[in-house]
């Protein structure tokens, strides 16, 4: 999503760009990367504009502000929505993501997208996420030719950082409240409340859409540790892939014979642990190889 | 798999099982049976179709129709697999009455399959992962136990 169709005449000038970020902190929902640009020459107009760090204003302020600045024709935007499906899959593989990676991703992302559209991006001004002098270094590796400047608190030091911020913000709440929930069970509601682990809100819905097997709706980012509260109780689900980085160490645990026995699709039997695995360990190679045991009782 | 009526020996015990393989017994489940790469320490019902819920992601790089769903947050990348032909799934469940008769077991046939859905946590199925390779047995196992014929026989004795 952003102001894409349109490329403005602007665009061939010196521009500056500013990024910031909506939806970090939360357990619920999508993070959001925004970008505000234009071209150099607009930078003192653009700080008359009353843009404020999107969280000192109120949410009708804000929206006004979006609506405003989409309007104007010397602004262009784009957001990256991340979805929380996303965010927890990166999170949870066994190469894990974390959030600071996917930040970074996305930012540099959002970048690409418009230096490819023809903005002669020359300076870009950012948030910081970590620490400030590495991401520096990292953004200006990826992209020479364009000054960085990577600061704590940027949305209320720049304009252009405050307007991104706005387009972050903006888009990170229509979406949690426009989510439509993947999930068809019963008795479902959408009082997300802000999404924030502590909002009394989200907290009693985290409470309601709790589920001993499937753990919450995909809206929740599984990877948050407010979760494991909530989930107390539930099913034990143990992977694959996190059993194998554990060979070679103690893998006589229950857990492990439980596992495995789950591949032949019988977690009753009463098996010594080194006959468990289903693992063709003593019969001619073409059945090691495709892990197949004779199974002679259930 | 298979069908029929099958004994077998119950290892250790000697007790023997006997398990009823009806192909028409019950629910048809295809469709609907899914491997996931994780161990739920549950048995029993869950409301599986309201949140598993896998979506068509195209093809993968050896051919494969690709789905994806998610499960405790992660993502998993599954394909369907018909059964080989001559060959059905069966879901069976231990008959309560029999537990009083210590002789013998009996499992019966609850449901069948014709396909099921296999997922993957790390990577997209492919044609080289265990569970593909495994299927090849039931080829090799045609060809170990279908007689020889004379002609065959007097074939390769020739050849040597």
């Amino acid at each position: 999503m952003g102001s894409e169709c349109v490329v403005p005449e602007w665009a061939s000038q010196p521009c500056i760009l500013g990024i910031d970020e909506a939806g970090r902190g939360p357990v619920l929902g999508p993070m959001v990367y925004g970008c505000l640009y234009c071209s150099r020459s607009y930078k003192n107009t653009l700080s008359t504009l009353s843009f404020a760090d999107s969280k000192t204003l109120k949410e009708d302020k804000r929206e006004e502000l979006f609506e405003s600045l989409k309007s104007n024709d010397s602004l262009g935007w784009a957001v990256d929505v991340i979805d929380p499906r996303d965010l927890s899959a990166k999170m949870l593989q066994k190469n894990k993501i974390n959030l600071n990676e996917i930040s970074h991703d996305s930012a540099m992302g959002l970048i690409h997208r418009v230096l490819k559209l023809g903005v002669l991006l020359t300076e870009v001004y950012i948030d910081t996420v970590g620490d400030a002098g590495k991401y520096e270094m990292k953004l200006s590796k990826v992209f020479p030719s364009i000054k960085f400047v990577v600061a704590k608190k940027a949305d209320s030091l720049y304009p252009v950082v405050s307007g991104a911020s706005i387009v972050a913000k903006v888009t990170r709440d229509r979406a949690l409240r426009d989510w439509v929930l993947d999930e068809s069970a019963e008795n479902m509601h959408r009082n997300f409340g802000s999404g924030y682990p502590g909002d009394p809100q989200t907290k009693s819905w985290l409470e309601d859409h709790k589920h001993p097997i499937f753990g919450f709706p995909t809206l929740v980012r599984f990877s948050w540790a407010t979760c494991n509260t909530y989930t107390k109780g539930g099913a034990e689900v143990l992977w694959e892939s996190d059993q194998t980085e554990e060979d070679g160490g103690s893998n006589n645990s229950n857990g492990k014979r439980q596992l495995k026995l789950s591949n032949v699709g019988f977690t009753t039997s009463k098996r010594r642990s080194e006959e468990i695995e289903s693992s063709g360990k003593g019969r001619c190679r073409f059945f090691q190889s495709r892990k197949l045991e004779q199974l002679t009782y259930f | 798999m298979g069908i029929g009526d099958t004994r077998m020996e119950k290892g250790g015990r000697g007790a023997p099982v006997n398990i009823s393989l009806k192909g028409d017994g019950g629910e048809d489940l295809s469709g609907h049976i899914h491997q996931v790469p994780c161990c739920v320490k549950h048995d029993g019902p869950a409301s599986v179709s309201d949140y598993f819920k896998p979506k068509l992601a195209g093809v993968g790089d050896d051919g494969l129709p690709l789905q994806q769903a998610h499960f405790r947050g992660r993502l998993l990348q599954g394909t369907t697999l018909p059964l080989p032909h001559g060959f059905s799934g069966f879901v069976l469940s231990k008959k309560s009455d029999s537990l009083a008769d210590s002789q013998t077991e009996c499992w019966e046939t609850c449901a069948t399959f014709r396909d099921f859905t296999y997922w993957n946590h790390e990577f997209a199925p492919s044609h080289n992962d265990d569970l593909f390779r495994a299927f090849h047995w039931l080829t090799l196992s045609q060809a170990l136990h279908n007689p020889v014929t004379h002609e065959e026989l007097a074939l390769s004795s020739f050849s040597l």
